[in-house]
């Protein structure tokens, strides 16, 4: 949705020369546009820190966050915080997505028991992720076992309840057709019932992962000592906001970067093509 | 008739009457699951406690008043939270659908203020404000802002051309036109907004209740932790659920169907 | 010579609303020749597409049977090709891929099946829209799409359920004449249900009005082929049997 509006959107009365490089190099104009004011509000930033002389303590200034960033680059602890995290988000994930998905198209094939399991599965859903904090740490104990069960639990129920809504909600006549078109049960299963739900599925998955990523960042703050949480928590200990706000732009990108490049092109890939837009 | 088809056939007229049956009874077996899993002994009471547990420590905590403050303290904080997220997302999310200018210089930073995500600015927060009011209220304006400013956006450029035209013509200022034209128009994707801010805003809530926590549900459940109380963790989960469900499911859903469907602007 | 055989067909089924059995087809008896072109007309819940559902496979019989080819009818079989009324088009496939999913359920080879699909679109004007997803055609387009993605399966017998009934009246009237055509070259059986009298009348050779759930009438249309709307909206021996249809299913 960002990639669209930004193209259909530019102000009508560009100067020509703007126009040609457009034409020339559409990645180009579009990558900058997309980071001028990205860059605008970091000058801003440092002009309001400089200007009104606020303390580190509150608020670093551009050039600390950078030495901050630097030095855990340059001492390994950013690529192990990372690594840690981003080995619990797939690790939870992967899991959950394997099993979510055969589950909810078993449960979403027969009306009946579709739409007697979907309240339960709402329920879950709702509760996924950051609820479960407490008692996966009383269960699991500090660590790996707590935070990838956040993760898997915050992705599993979220996906199962959508893949169980997209395969009830594939209309009867496709199914028919297909079954008097001579498909059996695998092809049933591959042609019709998995892309048929994949629009849900894949919404599903984008909504399960941003929860997990937002339990993650708090299940770390709390149960861990290594990962991307925890090193933000662990500065504000010792007031070191410049780490902190280094962290905070991490986690961003990192987010950003799965979402735009993972989540968003397999959204797009498969529902815009096939005009199920109005449906997911 | 065999006494299958006869209870089928109850279980159908009955959820006909009162849809909220079909959202209870699909509970019932997975409780007396939990009954029998927990009476066998298979885990250790501590570990696993029965439903028969929960409700007792339901009743006891609801005698003693501390349940029924703690749910007000997180309900007043998520109703605070998302009433200040609105006031200030539907400004902006009208802004940035309106005018292009607005909308190229905010929206790279809207996309990546969203992706820092409300949890990883609590520890910045708790060195501003302390464990206080200001730092949860924070974090859940934070969480409500983005999905209501993009959603608002999102309806406020699907509003048709012809509409704003149509008003023009017949003689409304541009202030009219955003009043009369772009805000109704836009108000089912406002709902949608509001709907998944608050689901994000709910969950911040509790993790910030965890971590910050000196009262509201969250905190309960950690404190339950801390003192290694099963019981209570369960009790919070399921007080939480519920609360969400009923919020969600009797509340915001039929609002966002209600303004959709009623103008006919849904397209499900 | 008999292709499709209903014996005493009977169909009920539960309602858990009225807590009760409800009975949609009473003891039908109905016989289909090879090649012949039949029309079941009669008002909304008459249990038509009860019947063609049965005769699908896709819900099975409470008593009687049905035969074709004097083998008892189990379940779908690609021998029994089905056009919707809601088209049931695959949105995720291209149109060749619609068409070619029939030879393709019989596993013959990609290659084949593309040739098999294409040259069917051909047959329905549609060659130019190989490539295009459903949901970028108009509602006529999709729907021949739907034909002739039955059609490609080569069936014995072609069941249409009310396949017309959402699609504009201009864009009507021509696919019922395409249908004609198609079906005087290849010659499949076909059973189409409509609701629409004049449709009945104009496609068949022979028109069967239901009523609750009952055979009401047979009616023989003796009319020259090939049919074309503009002949036949004027034709007196069309107007005299479409009004005797109607009075029956007005009656019924």
């Amino acid at each position: 949705m960002g990639n669209e509006s930004q193209q259909s959107c530019r102000p009508a009365a560009a100067p020509a020369a703007a126009v040609a490089a457009q034409a020339r190099f559409p990645r180009i104009v579009a990558a900058a546009q997309f980071v001028a004011p990205l860059l605008f509000l970091l000058l801003l930033w440092e002009l309001v820190v400089r200007a009104f002389g606020v303390s580190p303590r509150i608020f670093p200034d551009v050039e600390a966050v950078a030495r901050a960033g630097w030095e855990t680059i340059q001492d390994g602890t950013l690529v192990r915080h990372i690594g840690a995290s981003l080995g619990r988000v797939a690790v939870g994930t992967v899991l959950a997505i394997a099993i979510s998905i055969p589950l909810g198209v078993a449960m979403g094939l027969s009306p009946v028991v579709s739409s007697f399991l979907t309240p339960l599965f709402r329920f879950f859903s709702v509760l996924a992720g950051i609820a479960w904090i407490p008692i996966a740490t009383l269960w699991f104990g500090y660590g790996f076992g707590a935070i990838t069960f956040v993760i898997f639990n915050a992705v599993f129920f979220v996906v199962a309840y959508n893949t169980l809504l997209g395969v009830a909600r594939i209309p009867m006549p496709l199914r028919q057709a297909a079954a008097a078109l001579g498909a059996g049960g695998w092809s049933m299963l591959t042609q019709v019932i998995l892309p048929g739900a994949l629009p849900n599925i894949v919404t599903g998955v984008r909504t399960g992962l941003g929860f997990a990523w937002r339990g993650l960042i708090a299940a770390e703050m709390i149960a861990t000592n290594v990962g991307l949480g925890y090193m933000l928590f662990l500065a504000r200990d010792f007031y070191r906001t410049e780490v902190i706000v280094f962290g905070m732009i991490v986690i961003g990108i990192l987010w950003l970067l799965i979402d735009r490049l993972l989540l968003a092109p397999l959204e797009r890939a498969t529902i815009e093509r096939w005009g199920l837009v109005d449906r997911a | 008739m065999t006494p299958l088809l006869k209870a089928w056939s109850l279980y159908v007229r009955w959820t006909a009457r009162f849809p909220a049956v079909r959202s209870i009874v699909p509970f019932i077996p997975v409780v007396a699951l939990w009954a029998i899993v927990a009476a066998s002994g298979l885990f250790p009471p501590v570990f696993l406690p029965g439903p028969a547990d929960v409700v007792r420590s339901f009743g006891s905590l609801v005698y003693k008043g501390i349940l029924p403050d703690y749910l007000q303290d997180s309900v007043v904080r998520l109703a605070v939270g998302a009433a200040a997220g609105m006031a200030l997302g539907i400004p902006l999310g009208v802004l940035v659908g309106l005018n292009a200018r607005a909308r190229n210089m905010l929206w790279p930073i809207l996309l990546f203020f969203q992706a820092i995500g409300d949890i990883a600015w609590l520890p910045i927060l708790l060195i501003w404000f302390g464990f206080s009011l200001t730092t949860m209220t924070f974090v859940i304006v934070y969480t409500v802002l983005f999905p209501v400013v993009l959603n608002t956006a999102l309806g406020v450029r699907s509003v048709p051309v012809e509409l704003h035209r149509a008003a023009r013509s017949l003689g409304a200022s541009r202030a009219r036109v955003v009043w009369e034209v772009v805000l109704p128009g836009a108000l089912p994707n406002i709902m949608t907004g509001l709907r998944n801010g608050l689901g994000f805003g709910w969950r911040a809530l509790i993790a910030t209740e965890i971590i910050v926590g000196t009262s509201g549900i969250g905190f309960l459940m950690f404190d339950a932790r801390r003192a290694g109380s099963v019981v209570e963790i369960l009790l919070g989960m399921i007080v939480l659920g519920l609360l969400w469900y009923v919020v969600d499911g009797w509340i915001l859903a039929p609002i966002e169907r209600a303004t959709g469907q009623r103008w006919g602007l849904v397209t499900q | 010579m008999k292709s499709l055989t209903l014996r005493n067909v009977s169909k009920t089924y539960f309602d858990p609303y009225a807590g009760a059995h409800v009975t949609a087809v009473s003891d039908a008896s109905l016989a289909v020749g090879q090649g012949e072109f039949v029309s079941i007309v009669g008002p909304s819940g008459c249990g038509k597409t009860t019947i063609l559902n049965m005769i699908a496979g896709f819900i099975p019989v409470s008593s009687g049977e049905i035969l074709l080819n004097d083998q008892p009818v189990k379940g779908p079989g690609p021998e029994r090709g089905v056009v919707f009324q809601s088209f049931a088009l695959f949105p995720w496939k291209t149109v060749l891929e619609n068409v070619g999913f029939g030879p393709k359920m019989r596993g013959l080879p990609k290659a084949e099946c593309d040739k098999i699909a294409r040259e069917y679109l051909a047959l329905a004007g549609l060659a130019d829209a190989a490539e295009r997803y459903p949901n970028e055609l108009s509602g006529g387009m999709q729907q021949r799409v739907g034909v002739v993605r039955a059609l490609a399966n080569n069936p014995e017998v072609l069941l249409m359920d009310e396949p017309f009934a959402s699609v504009d009246a201009q864009t009507r009237m021509t696919l019922q004449e395409e249908l004609t055509r198609i079906w005087q070259e290849r010659r499949p059986t076909i059973i189409f249900i409509t609701h629409d009298v004049s449709e009945a009348v104009f496609l068949a050779d022979r028109v069967i009005v239901l009523s609750k759930g009952r055979v009401l009438k047979e009616l023989a249309v003796p009319l020259p082929r090939p049919r074309v709307w503009d002949r036949l909206i004027e034709d007196s021996a069309f107007k005299a049997l479409s009004g005797q249809v109607l009075q029956l299913v007005r009656s019924a």
